[in-house]
Formats: structure tokens, C-alpha cells, sequence
């Protein structure tokens, strides 16, 4: 993807850009709300990535002139506030999805990755996991022999591990996309969820397709 | 010097309604019988003069004239009704006698009477044998032996006073009238304003809007007292936002940093090929998530205690929000063999910051689940009754020490329960329970189930 990223902080910006880099993107940086617009009307990117408080123009500001131009790039913001209130603010601005600092990569690269298939719309209602097909309308794994009824959320958890297979996806973002819930309930919520799953999918004996990655969250490998 | 007088609950209109009463009704009673005292007593002086001067008069008629005399001027006084006249010789023969029959029941002075006659003025009274009336007689022994007595009725005086005393009545009637204007002013400038200040000091103390005490067409001194009471308003407005401008302020302050901080942990995480080192970038990266999430719980527990939390409120199906909420929390009940339930037979829609509402309930979930053993049930209950939804959180867990009952909701209190439990807890989640139902003008509690365990819940008003 090419990505603009505007972030005032230099050493912040800078790790976000050589991550984004290392991913395989093309990255373009300011450190300054003016001429992030500037660059973004003249440039086309595939995701914008936005500082809510910059020096020049702010990150409400910047996407408002976008959208004001009919530019309908995504637009991904990152915030140091953490009040609904901020969070409503930027998505009715005009943004497409809100991250808080401090934030895990991963996260970042996983918001990004929505955001872009959602702007080229090619959901689909079936997906393939080796032989099996998970029908989301139907709430099913499909296999030509067999299939496994999926509970609503345990089939939302699963579609979103599909979206970004070989990802790895934070606990955050997985609340954030599941349940729609953005705090750390005490309890081990997610955890059990994803045990729930893995008991569903997973054919005894064999290495289970849902990975803990320590300190980072969850990866989905489809075993083949 | 008042206050003992009345029930606690008695408004202060009746209060004051109460007093206008007992004030004029007083006030009219002395009137009426200091007026009729004195009346009665100038009435009878006059009376007495009446009677010794008629005396007098027909005494002289009689020396001059005779009887036809003392016969022309009686008849001339036009006193037919309720005068009395008696002439008797020395011989004790009546001469003239005049006697109305208004005067037929009086018994004649006799001789104890008589005897009475030189202490009064030569005058004596006497009462009518059936009523109240009296008839006051003089005498005078005339030069050739002879006695004229004379003697006047009072049953005119006695009209007169009760005509006095009926005017008397209207004008207190009138006056007790005139003396409820004060109540009327009382509750029309000092009461309603009172009023409507209680009513949106009530507003105030629910945290809803930022009303201020009006009182226009109130007294000058509720009227100054709206005016200091609104200036603390105002400060304590100003003061709200200033707190949640440092809050914002430090939360940036601090995030950034942080994410830098993490960022590069995570880098060295990725590049590192030692697994000791990837071991501590993960755990020093869970360190820095759990102090965001404490610095920011810190910031709202303190914002939600002064009021000033900022609340995102949308209209939300609470018994939908429930069960959302225990849909989260099934597999991790079922993993831990505990019985999750829900009992919500209504539904309540209100208006609340749906994220902070979950947030203080799963907090109130987390500790069920934390203390309640393997095979207990957790119920989660939603109770509406007009104008209150209770949520309540009940364990089977060892239940809340008495001591503690209150304490548990302060910051940083672990209470002794959290001690049996495994989760890492920094004491803080029912604080933020507290913060988040005081934010939406509501309540919080907690008590020990009769059949083991403990309930706690949010009480939210609408």
C-alpha cells in the first residue's frame, strides 16, 4: 500500500515508518498538519494515517478538507485520547477508524488492512479454510463430509482471524472488533473465547491453526 | 422559638398560614372583648345617668305639678317600653304606676334590695328571674313622704352592643382576609423561587446539565443568594473543566511516550533471535498496557468523583447490553465451571456511555468470577421500577466483611475477598464502578446475600 503518515512526534514517526516499511508499504511522512494536506491532495495514497494533535492543521481539520474534495482515501487516526467523546468526533469527521497510543504494530498493520479491503469492498460471504468453507450468513463450517455450527461471536472472531491470516492480532483489537468493547475486562474473556474456538476447529492431535504469540496476541495459520 | 410548633413536614405556607390564624383570631377575640368590655361599662355609667336624672326630673314635676305632672312628663319621654315608673304615698298607696310588659317578670325591689340602695349610688339592679336582661331602679323620697321610683331596662343597651359587637366580627373577618395577602406575597415571591432553586439544585446534584438558580421576581436576599450560589456554580464549572484539561493533558503527555517506549520494545522483540530477550520485550510490553490502563482508569475514577467525567451517552437496550455482556463472559464461566445467568424479565432504554457502563459492570463480573468456587452461580440482574434500573451483580464468593463494606469502594482497598481470587487487581475497579454510576447521576451498593455470597449493583434513575 502507499500510506501517508503525518505524526509530530519524530521518534514515534519513525518507528511506525520503518515498521510499515519493513511490511512491504510505501511510506511518505510529515511532521506537520499543512503539508500532510497539501501532499494528500496532490498524491493518491491507499490509507492516510493522521496525528489527532499536529502543529499546523489537526487531524479533524486535515480530513475534513479531504473530504471536502471528495477525496474518500481511509483514513486511520492516532490519538493520545482515550474519551469516546474524541473517538466520535474523528469518525464523524470523516475518519475510518481510531487507534490510541500506545499501540501494537501488528494492530496498526491489521486496522490498515481493513480499512483497505473495505475501501475496495470485496468481502465475500464464504471463505475457504483448506477443505473446510465458513459460510458466515448460515453461522457454519462447511467440509464435504461434515460441519460445525459457529456461535455468532465465535463466528465473528473466526471471519476476523480470516481477514488477516498470518496477522498477529492484538486482544485490544480483538474486543475492539468482536464485542465491540474498548478496555481490558480483568478477566481472561478473550482467552477463553479463542479455547472455545480452537475446541471447535482444531482435529485432535493435530497443531491448532489459532497461535498465542507472547506479549502480542493471537495468529491464525490455516494448517494446510 | 417556632420550629417545635409544627411536624417536620409541614410546608412553611401552612406554617405561616397557621400563625396568620392564630395571630388575628387572637387579635379579633381581644377586640371583641376589650371593645365589649368597655362598652358595656360606659353604656351602664349612662345608663345610671339616665336613671338618676330622669329621677330627678320627675321629682321636680311631682313638687311642682302633682302627679299629672310626673304623668305628662313620662308620657312626654316617649319611655312606654322599657321605662318604669312608680309613684307610692307615705302611706304606701301607688299613685301612678307604669309598667310595660317587657318589665312584667322583674320582682319589685324589696327590702333587701333597699337596703342596698345607699352603697350604689341610690341605684340597684335587678336581674330578670328567666334571661340575661337586667332593670336598673332608683328612688327618691319626696318632700310630702311620698317615693318616686324610677327605672330603666337595658334591653336597648343590649342591642346596641350586639350590633357593635356583630360590626366588630365583620371588621376581623375582613381583616383576617386582608391579613392572608402577606401568604399569598409569601408564596408567590419567596416560595416558588425557593422552589424552583430546590428543584435545580436537585438537577445540580444529579450531575445533569449545567443549570443555575433563577429567581427573578424573588426577594432581593434570594435573589442575592441565587446570584453567590451560581458564582460557586461557575466555579465549580470552571474547575471541572480545568480537571478534565489536565486529565486530557496528562493522559497525552503521558501516551506518547509510552508508545514510543513500546514501539521500540516491540522492534526488539521482532529483531531479537534470544529468547530471553523476546521474553522481556513481551513482558515489559504488557507492563506499559497495564500502566495506560491504569493511569487512565486513575484519571476517570478521579474525573467521575469530581463530575467531571465526560460521557458519551446513547439510548441502549440495557437487557441487550447485558447480554452482550454475558456472552463475553460465558466461555470464560464455563472454563472455570462456574453458572452464568442472567435474569432480566423488563427491559430499560435509557441514555448512558454505553464503553463506561460495560466497562464498571464487567468490573463488578470480573470480581464475581474471581471469587466464586468451581460449580457457584453468578447472576447478573436487571430490575426496573418506575424511575430506577437496578443492576446487580450476585456471587456465591466468602461475601464483603462488615468493616469493609464501604471501604471496598475507596481507591486502592483490595478487600479481603480479592485476596482468595487470582486476579492481579490494584484495588481500583470498584472505585471506577462508583466514578462511572456517580457520573450518570446514579448509586452504588453492596450487601451480603442471605443464601452465601455477595450482590452488588448500580442503581441508575429513569
Amino acid at each position: 500500500m502507499t500510506l501517508l503518515l503525518a505524526e509530530d512526534d519524530p521518534e514515534l514517526s519513525r518507528q511506525i515508518s520503518a515498521w510499515l516499511t519493513k511490511s512491504g508499504h510505501v511510506v511518505t511522512c510529515h511532521a506537520n498538519g499543512d503539508d500532510a494536506l497539501n501532499t494528500a491532495l496532490r498524491q493518491a495514497f491507499d490509507a492516510v494515517i493522521l496525528d489527532v494533535n499536529m502543529p499546523g492543521k489537526d487531524g479533524f481539520e486535515i480530513v475534513a478538507a479531504l473530504r471536502a474534495d471528495n477525496d474518500l482515501v481511509p483514513v486511520l487516526f492516532l490519538t493520545a485520547r482515550d474519551s469516546v467523546t474524541d473517538r466520535v468526533r474523528g469518525l464523524s469527521s470523516g475518519g475510518d477508524d481510531y487507534l490510541t497510543k500506545p499501540f501494537a504494530m501488528e494492530e496498526l498493520g491489521a486496522r490498515l488492512e481493513a480499512l483497505n479491503r473495505r475501501y475496495q469492498q470485496s468481502a465475500t460471504g464464504q471463505r475457504r479454510i483448506g477443505e473446510w468453507i465458513l459460510d458466515t450468513r448460515q453461522r457454519r463450517l462447511r467440509s464435504p463430509t461434515d460441519f460445525i455450527d459457529l456461535q455468532p461471536r465465535e463466528c465473528a472472531l473466526l471471519e476476523l482471524f480470516l481477514d488477516h491470516e498470518g496477522r498477529t492480532l492484538t486482544k485490544k483489537f480483538l474486543l475492539d472488533k468482536v464485542w465491540d468493547i474498548r478496555f481490558d475486562p480483568g478477566t481472561n474473556v478473550v482467552d477463553a473465547m479463542i479455547c472455545r474456538l480452537r475446541r471447535k476447529l482444531d482435529a485432535p492431535g493435530h497443531a491448532t491453526c489459532i497461535q498465542t504469540v507472547r506479549g502480542k496476541g493471537y495468529v491464525f495459520k490455516a494448517l494446510s | 422559638m417556632f420550629s417545635k410548633l409544627f411536624p417536620d413536614h409541614t410546608s412553611s405556607t401552612w406554617r405561616l398560614v397557621v400563625l396568620q390564624a392564630i395571630t388575628i383570631g387572637t387579635s379579633i377575640a381581644l377586640c371583641l372583648t376589650l371593645a365589649g368590655w368597655a362598652l358595656h361599662r360606659d353604656l351602664d355609667e349612662m345608663g345610671r345617668k339616665v336613671v338618676l336624672d330622669d329621677l330627678g326630673e320627675h321629682a321636680v314635676f311631682y313638687e311642682q305639678e302633682g302627679i299629672a305632672g310626673v304623668q305628662r312628663l313620662f308620657a312626654s319621654g316617649q319611655h312606654n317600653d322599657d321605662d318604669v315608673l312608680r309613684l307610692v304615698s307615705a302611706d304606701g298607696k301607688v299613685l301612678f304606676d307604669h309598667h310595660p310588659t317587657a318589665a312584667g317578670n322583674f320582682h319589685w325591689p324589696d327590702s333587701s334590695h333597699l337596703r342596698k340602695l345607699a352603697n350604689v349610688k341610690g341605684l340597684v339592679t335587678i336581674e330578670h328571674p328567666e334571661n340575661d336582661e337586667h332593670i336598673l331602679i332608683g328612688r327618691v323620697v319626696l318632700n310630702d313622704g311620698a317615693i318616686l321610683w324610677y327605672g330603666r331596662m337595658d334591653a336597648a343597651d343590649r342591642e346596641y352592643l350586639g350590633h357593635i359587637r356583630d360590626y366588630l366580627w365583620i371588621a376581623g373577618i375582613a381583616a383576617a382576609v386582608i391579613a392572608l395577602i402577606p401568604v399569598f406575597w409569601y408564596g408567590g415571591q419567596v416560595l416558588r423561587p425557593v422552589r424552583s432553586m430546590i428543584a435545580s439544585a436537585q438537577k445540580l446534584a444529579r450531575g445533569t446539565g449545567d443549570a443555575r438558580l433563577e429567581a427573578p421576581s424573588a426577594v432581593p436576599e434570594l435573589r442575592e443568594f441565587a446570584a453567590a450560589f451560581n458564582k460557586v456554580l461557575d466555579r465549580n464549572a470552571n474547575l471541572t473543566l480545568e480537571l478534565q484539561a489536565a486529565n486530557d493533558h496528562l493522559a497525552h503527555e503521558l501516551r506518547t511516550p509510552l508508545a514510543r517506549i513500546r514501539g521500540n520494545l516491540e522492534a526488539f522483540q521482532d529483531h531479537t533471535i534470544d529468547e530471553a530477550g523476546r521474553e522481556a520485550a513481551a513482558r515489559g510490553i504488557d507492563e506499559i498496557d497495564r500502566a495506560t490502563t491504569l493511569v487512565q482508569t486513575i484519571l476517570n475514577i478521579r474525573a467521575g468523583e469530581h463530575n467531571a467525567l465526560m460521557l458519551h451517552r446513547e439510548r441502549t437496550s440495557l437487557r441487550t447490553l447485558l447480554e452482550s455482556i454475558i456472552d463475553l463472559y460465558m466461555p470464560s464461566a464455563e472454563e472455570r465451571q462456574q453458572n452464568l445467568h442472567l435474569e432480566a424479565e423488563t427491559d430499560s432504554i435509557m441514555e448512558v456511555d454505553t464503553q463506561r457502563l460495560v466497562q464498571a459492570i464487567t468490573n463488578l463480573l470480573d470480581n464475581a468470577l474471581g471469587c466464586t468456587p468451581k460449580g457457584g452461580d453468578i447472576i447478573v440482574r436487571l430490575e426496573t421500577t418506575p424511575g430506577v434500573t437496578t443492576i446487580s451483580v450476585l456471587d456465591s464468593g466468602p461475601g464483603i466483611a462488615k468493616e469493609e463494606m464501604e471501604q471496598i469502594w475507596e481507591r486502592f482497598v483490595r478487600g479481603s475477598a480479592a485476596a482468595h481470587s487470582s486476579g492481579p487487581g490494584m484495588g481500583l475497579g470498584l472505585s471506577l464502578v462508583r466514578a462511572v454510576a456517580t457520573a450518570h447521576g446514579g448509586k452504588t451498593g453492596c450487601r451480603n446475600r442471605d443464601t452465601g455470597g455477595a450482590e452488588f449493583w448500580i442503581q441508575l434513575r429513569g
